[in-house]
């Protein structure tokens, strides 16, 4: 068997400056993504960071956290196999390359750095590896199940290689270990916390956990055992949750952070306004969209069953119902123009995207003649399922408007955050606003989410044509013969439209300008390593 | 007097077992199935599983109700589901923090509450009365956030004499602690001021009207005691029942206050807890805050029974 590294994902570099299919002109303009990694600026030892996270992050276990804040703080403490880089193309952290994948691709071999520490001096190994993975796959309370659910097997062949038998070819399984699947845990903290580890987490990285007031901030210290340590400028992280989008950009301006995620699309303006401060953009790899219940009758990981209701029984009316809206006009009324308008859940400059896969614009003549020849009385009732947040309200209130005219009656229904995400997966809804933040690998942007049964397919869909497509590019390591796959399966998905895409969000991450070294990339995750304070 | 005491720290347990059931149910009616909430986004069914299990929702109510009682005797309260800290912890990290806040927004609410309202009252239908009745009107009716935001603009953005948000322990800093204690008080006082102002003034205005007032002022005593010792004295009842009523309001208020200010208090916990369906937090928390309207009643009771002798020789009163 002659093992073939697994180089084509790394190689493929994914073009930062394209733009989403949404025109935005008159709109502000946010620098692009090269000004964060291409700061050159000299930085000082010592100080200390503060960064605003817009949210409280779950448990610091990385078998256990779902949020973004969570990998936030995790990008600074938590060392994963594999990262990205600000292309991102995945490139070896923990591990000394990239994957050796055996010919049938069931066979996956990690080689492993050497001489590194955990953040309480133990030494990490294979064993401390393996211990990881198959608490990620294995335990009941884990959700990296799905993440690593093809791994059947992890064996160690000796202290710095690590061999991972899987039940089928899975490419995508780079990209997992590249994110919180592929975080290693410091085998002794595992030991004494048990399931509470993510109390008081200990990994290798840069930066150790230090403490946690709950819902109110995370300090984390520099790290005396990172093995590259003198890389390390800041001698201190806090991170601060303001969840107020208002109040974040203000904490900004008047100086008491120094770095604050998440801008809201609002606050952008005035925050580059400021001549102390400086914005950089990054994410996009992610989607928002409105579901359309066409399946799911019984909860989202059961067999479909019948959806009554106009939308879930006719193509030709959500066909209709897309057509009224304008993704442009959405994205400038609602976002300031500042997110990416698309009808795809992959991004534009995605090497897996193809060039095949386009856009309608709104059309009201042909969405009113289908309302027509579908025969359905109007006007049409739907229901919109929205977090009550004020940003979702005022885009249920514009699908609202822009439907009427074609001759839907939408009537917006406002629920807690977390109540959308139990009604979307129970199916207790007939259309809902959620979205998706994105992950490296396209896989991760579909398998869960459109395929049958996919435990975050709250559409209910389940369509050979969207299924075996998907199934089959997650075996294939070629991009262009993925890139087609997965075009095939999304064609099929956007004539079922079980989820009407309306934008890619992007990251706007506020700065002080004293701050350099600070990398912002695809995935919103600000990485701190080689921060500091401008000499 | 102890008998008083005694018979109305009876009531009180009686009290906190009926809590205890609604505070139960309560949670229960929440919508939403509290284990995929808890789950999160990217669960898979059997994880879904997992929790309810481990949390005991997969037993009969009456069983969970026991084991909820049984361990809250027992004094466990179990691990905040979010991040995973135990509970007590969190209670003992969070409650001290609200205390601080209500404590001093109480007293800005007391100086400038009470103050305006004797001035008010005394200058009856002249400049400072409209001046007070004015403030009071613009406190009840301006909204903390929106006062809070204006505060943080002005002396955190623009001024830069405080800091926009954020909490140090006073053990660890006090100077630095006030600093960032004081935007947040003023404002969390601010709508307590008012309301206490206009009941201080119109309990005043009725008490200088009063046959006893005219009385002390034809016995020729001072003004500065006319009003001191026998208008305010006998308006005081008034004010301590406002000052009982309002003081759940001012852990209410605290919520909004400490989202905008990032003050780690309970206010802020109790809201993240429901949002989060963070069960072993929501019990606590709200345990808590009916056995602290447990205890202001009580010495509210006690306050009516020192200022007015007549309600202590009755055993009656307020309830």
């Amino acid at each position: 068997m002659r093992p073939r590294l697994v180089l084509t994902l790394a190689v493929l570099p994914i073009a930062l400056t394209a733009c989403g299919g949404g025109g935005s002109s008159g709109t502000p303009v946010a620098p692009s993504v090269a000004d964060a990694s291409s700061d050159s600026r000299a930085v000082k030892s010592g100080g200390t960071l503060n960064i605003a996270l817009n949210a409280d992050p779950d448990a610091l276990d990385p078998s256990v956290s779902t949020t973004l804040v969570g990998r936030e703080v995790f990008a600074s403490m938590c060392e994963k196999l594999f990262d990205i880089d600000a292309k991102a193309a995945l490139v070896p952290q923990l591990a000394t390359a990239l994957p050796e994948v055996s010919a049938d691709g069931r066979e996956v071999t990690i080689k492993l750095r050497e001489g590194v520490k955990f953040n309480d001096g133990t030494a990490f190994d294979a064993e401390a590896v393996k211990k990881s993975l198959d608490r990620h796959r294995t335990w009941e309370k884990s959700a990296r199940q799905a993440d690593l659910a093809a791994v059947s097997k992890v064996s160690v062949v000796d202290p710095a290689t690590v061999k991972l038998t899987l039940a089928r070819a899975f490419t995508p399984l780079t990209a997992q270990l590249a994110d919180r699947a592929g975080m290693i845990m410091s085998p002794k903290a595992l030991e004494a916390a048990g399931d509470n580890f993510g109390a008081s987490p200990v990994c290798v990285g840069p930066f150790k956990f230090a403490s946690r007031t709950s819902g109110s901030q995370i300090v984390l210290d520099k790290a005396s055992d990172y093995y590259d340590a003198a890389k390390v400028k800041l001698d201190k992280l806090v991170y601060k949750i303001i969840v107020d989008p208002n109040v974040r950009a203000a904490n900004l301006k008047s100086g008491d952070v120094q770095v604050a995620d998440q801008l809201a699309t609002t606050t952008v303006k005035g925050v580059q306004a400021d001549p102390n401060l400086t914005v950089v953009s990054g994410g996009g790899l992610g989607y928002y969209g409105l579901t359309i219940n066409t399946g799911n009758a019984n909860g989202s990981t059961e067999k479909p069953g019948t959806v009554d209701t106009p939308l879930a029984k006719s193509p030709q009316l959500r066909e209709a119902f897309e057509l009224a809206l304008d993704r442009d006009q959405i994205n400038k009324t609602v976002y300031n123009g500042l997110y990416e308008a698309d009808c795809f859940p992959l991004p534009a400059d995605s090497p897996y995207r193809s060039p095949a896969l386009q856009c309608a614009k709104r059309d009201l003549a042909k969405a009113k003649q289908l309302v027509q020849a579908s025969g359905v009385p109007t006007p049409i009732p739907v229901t919109l399922t929205t977090p009550n947040d004020a940003t979702n309200q005022r885009l249920a209130q514009v699908i609202q408007q822009m439907t009427k005219e074609a001759g839907f009656t939408v009537t917006v229904q406002t629920a807690e955050f977390v109540s959308t995400l139990e009604q979307g997966k129970a199916g207790k809804f007939d259309t809902v606003l959620n979205g998706w933040s994105g992950r490296v690998d396209p896989d991760g942007n579909l398998s869960n989410l459109i395929t049958s049964r996919g435990s975050n397919n709250y559409s209910g869909m389940s369509d050979p044509g969207i299924d075996d497509p998907i199934k089959e590019a997650a075996a294939v390591t070629e991009p262009a013969q993925r890139a087609e796959l997965y075009a095939k399966a999304l064609q099929r998905a956007a004539e079922v439209r079980g989820v009407v895409y309306l934008y890619h969000n992007k990251y706007y991450l506020g700065m002080n300008k004293t701050v350099a070294g600070v990398q912002y990339f695809k995935d919103g995750l600000p990485r701190f390593v080689t921060a500091g304070f401008a000499a | 007097m102890v008998w008083f005491i005694l018979r109305r720290a009876g009531s009180a347990v009686i009290v906190l077992f009926l809590a205890s059931i609604l505070i139960f149910l309560g949670i229960r009616a929440l919508p939403g199935d509290p284990a995929v909430v808890m789950a999160g986004e990217e669960a898979s069914p059997a994880m879904v599983e997992a929790i309810r299990h481990e949390f005991g929702l997969d037993k009969p109510l009456l069983a969970q109700y026991v084991d909820y009682v049984g361990q809250t005797l027992s004094g466990n309260l179990g691990r905040s589901t979010q991040d995973q800290l135990p509970v007590a912890d969190i209670l003992a990290e969070r409650l001290p923090v609200t205390l601080e806040l209500s404590a001093l927004a109480l007293l800005v609410a007391i100086v400038v509450g009470l103050g305006a309202g004797i001035v008010a009252a005394m200058k009856r239908g002249r400049l400072p009365d409209y001046v007070a009745t004015g403030f009071g009107l613009a406190g009840l009716s301006v909204p903390h956030f929106w006062l809070g935001l204006l505060g943080i603009l002005l002396f955190a953005v623009t001024l830069r004499w405080l800091p926009a948000s954020g909490y140090v322990p006073f053990t660890q800093d006090p100077g630095q602690n006030l600093q960032r204690m004081i935007l947040p008080a003023l404002v969390l006082g601010t709508g307590f001021a008012a309301i206490l102002m206009r009941q201080t003034r119109s309990a005043m205005l009725g008490a200088l009207s009063a046959d006893y007032v005219r009385t002390a002022r034809s016995k020729g005593l001072s003004e500065a005691k006319v009003v001191g010792a026998h208008a305010l004295r006998n308006s005081l009842t008034t004010v301590v029942t406002v000052l009982g009523l309002q003081l759940g309001a001012l852990i209410s208020g605290a919520v909004v206050t400490e989202q905008i200010f990032v003050i780690p208090g309970f206010g802020k916990l109790t809201v993240d807890a429901v949002l989060t369906r963070n069960y072993p937090v929501i019990q606590a928390v709200v345990l808590i805050t009916v056995i602290g309207y447990v205890l202001v009643n009580l010495l509210v009771d006690i306050a009516y029974a020192f200022l007015n002798p007549r309600i202590r020789l009755s055993g009656g009163g307020h309830g």
